[in-house]
């Protein structure tokens, strides 16, 4: 009886470090390095079922946990904000799962998990930021047979998207794209940079920090190394335009961070704040601080 | 929130592992440290930990030569099932720079698929370096590091975006030259 008690301490594993097996790691982790060594170019994996539904993160949260050790601090956001259902599941999930600890400030991070948005805070060296991507294949939409989307990557013909993003001008007279805007990584691949606003693409360019994406429904895994040329699609007389909407956060009053429309009354009126809490938190002390000197 | 629950310690070491690698890989030319492990005494740390870190039963390793020994590959086979493979199949190659050349003879994926391309490990030894500049991807501005044969690097990034990925190993140091590293050799008189 008394081994019993002692049973407490003794080292029962739950669960493996991080939620998943060593060789489901293994097979992610040559798959990361891989997608790494060829910027933008979509590892296929094998996609293993996790405790969530598709489309919740599946790929971003593989990722993760094959990328995540003891000492990391974890930051989870979901469009921007630390305090939404998916970001709270998925930091509990590795709380739970990995032990490790977290926050919510951009720059005490050392992996942020995002979906759709990268955050405003510049990002440092040899932080990670982990992708949720829904469709890994930019040209899906314009040919839904992977062999051919394959064969068009291999071949660099990416035609076709240029001519989307010209009937986009010739219909509305600028290119409609606001979300997933497509960009070519290191000069060659095509690349989905997942559903974030165009307002944030110029950020993945030269990034000190490392960029990986993670599709688990689609199976494939790519990287945009730090320090690597991502350039927006575009055309010499329709150059690439960063938008925004031009309001300012009507709580930190910041005019240069991405926002969200909300409505605030029943008649319809609409107030703007920052898709990034935590960015909006800090500019919202920082004005806090200049009203009190 | 605390949890009582205790990770292996193989678990968190490959993990610990697995991110110098991240590191290494995302940050061509520079040197990083991974941790010491049990291993047969001819490979070194890093070299032991990147195979131990990577393998299982679906990758094929080459052992070059002086690594081709019983005592490596019950090693090996015994912590990662892998497959002792030839030159041609090889997905991990092992060895000294000499004695894995030369390089065309591995395998560097194809147009539809260039990750199915072989990694080499190289295990520090006497090889004549030269200095040269290398930038790309994970490179800020440009770096200078020391390469044997840089001209051989050169052809493998002219491949890109196939190609061969490089990690140079020696006792707990790594650093690695992926595909997208382009060189250029700053010594005239070579």
């Amino acid at each position: 009886m008394n081994d019993m008690s002692k049973d407490k301490n003794i080292d029962i594993q739950i669960y493996n470090f991080a939620y998943l097996d060593e060789n489901t790691k293994r097979m992610i982790r040559r798959a990361l390095l891989k997608a790494l060594c060829i910027p933008g170019y979509q590892v296929p994996f094998s996609s293993r079922e996790m405790p969530m539904p598709y489309g919740w993160g599946t790929g971003g949260i593989q990722v993760t946990s094959a990328c995540l050790i003891p000492k990391d601090v974890l930051k989870v956001i979901d469009q921007g904000a630390d305090d939404t259902t998916n970001a709270v599941s998925i930091r509990k999930f590795f709380q739970k799962t990995a032990n490790v600890a977290v926050t919510e400030k951009t720059s005490d991070a050392s992996l942020i998990q995002t979906r759709h948005r990268i955050p405003e805070t510049k990002l440092k060296e040899q932080q990670i930021l982990v992708y949720q991507v829904p469709i890994p294949e930019p040209l899906r939409f314009l040919e839904p047979r992977e062999t051919e989307t394959r064969k068009m990557h291999a071949l660099s013909e990416y035609g076709l998207m240029f001519v989307k993003l010209y009937e986009d001008i010739a219909k509305h007279g600028h290119i409609e794209t606001a979300y997933a805007y497509p960009v070519k990584t290191n000069g060659n691949y095509v690349t989905d940079p997942s559903p974030i606003p165009k307002f944030d693409n110029p950020k993945m360019n030269n990034n000190p920090a490392i960029q990986l994406f993670g599709a688990g429904r689609e199976q494939r895994i790519y990287a945009i190394p730090p320090y690597t040329n991502v350039k927006s699609l575009d055309f010499e007389d329709y150059p690439f335009e960063a938008m925004k909407a031009n309001f300012k956060c009507s709580i930190c009053g910041s005019s240069d961070s991405y926002l969200d429309e909300i409505i605030v009354s029943d008649d319809g009126k609409r107030s703007y704040i920052c898709s990034d809490t935590d960015y909006c938190k800090e500019q919202t002390q920082l004005n806090s601080k200049e009203e009190d000197q | 929130m605390e949890n009582n629950y205790h990770f292996s310690e193989e678990s968190i070491n490959s993990s610990i592992s697995f991110r110098s690698l991240v590191n290494a890989t995302s940050y061509p030319g520079r040197h990083f440290q991974i941790t010491k492990l049990k291993k047969p005494n001819i490979l070194s740390n890093a070299a032991a930990t990147i195979l131990i870190t990577l393998c299982d039963n679906e990758s094929n390793v080459y052992l070059s030569k002086d690594f081709s020994t019983e005592e490596v590959k019950d090693w090996l086979i015994f912590n990662t099932g892998a497959i002792v493979s030839d030159k041609q199949n090889a997905d991990f190659a092992v060895g000294d720079w000499e004695s894995l050349l030369p390089l065309d003879e591995f395998k560097t994926g194809v147009p539809e698929y260039p990750e199915r391309s072989a990694t080499l490990i190289i295990e520090e030894s006497n090889y004549k370096k030269i200095k040269c500049n290398i930038n790309g991807p994970g490179i800020k501005d440009k770096l200078q590091i020391e390469l044997p044969n840089p001209e051989l690097f050169i052809n493998n990034s002219h491949l890109y975006p196939l190609g061969l990925d490089f990690y140079f190993t020696n006792d707990l140091d790594i650093l690695s030259i992926p595909r997208s590293t382009k060189i250029s050799v700053t010594n005239s008189e070579y």
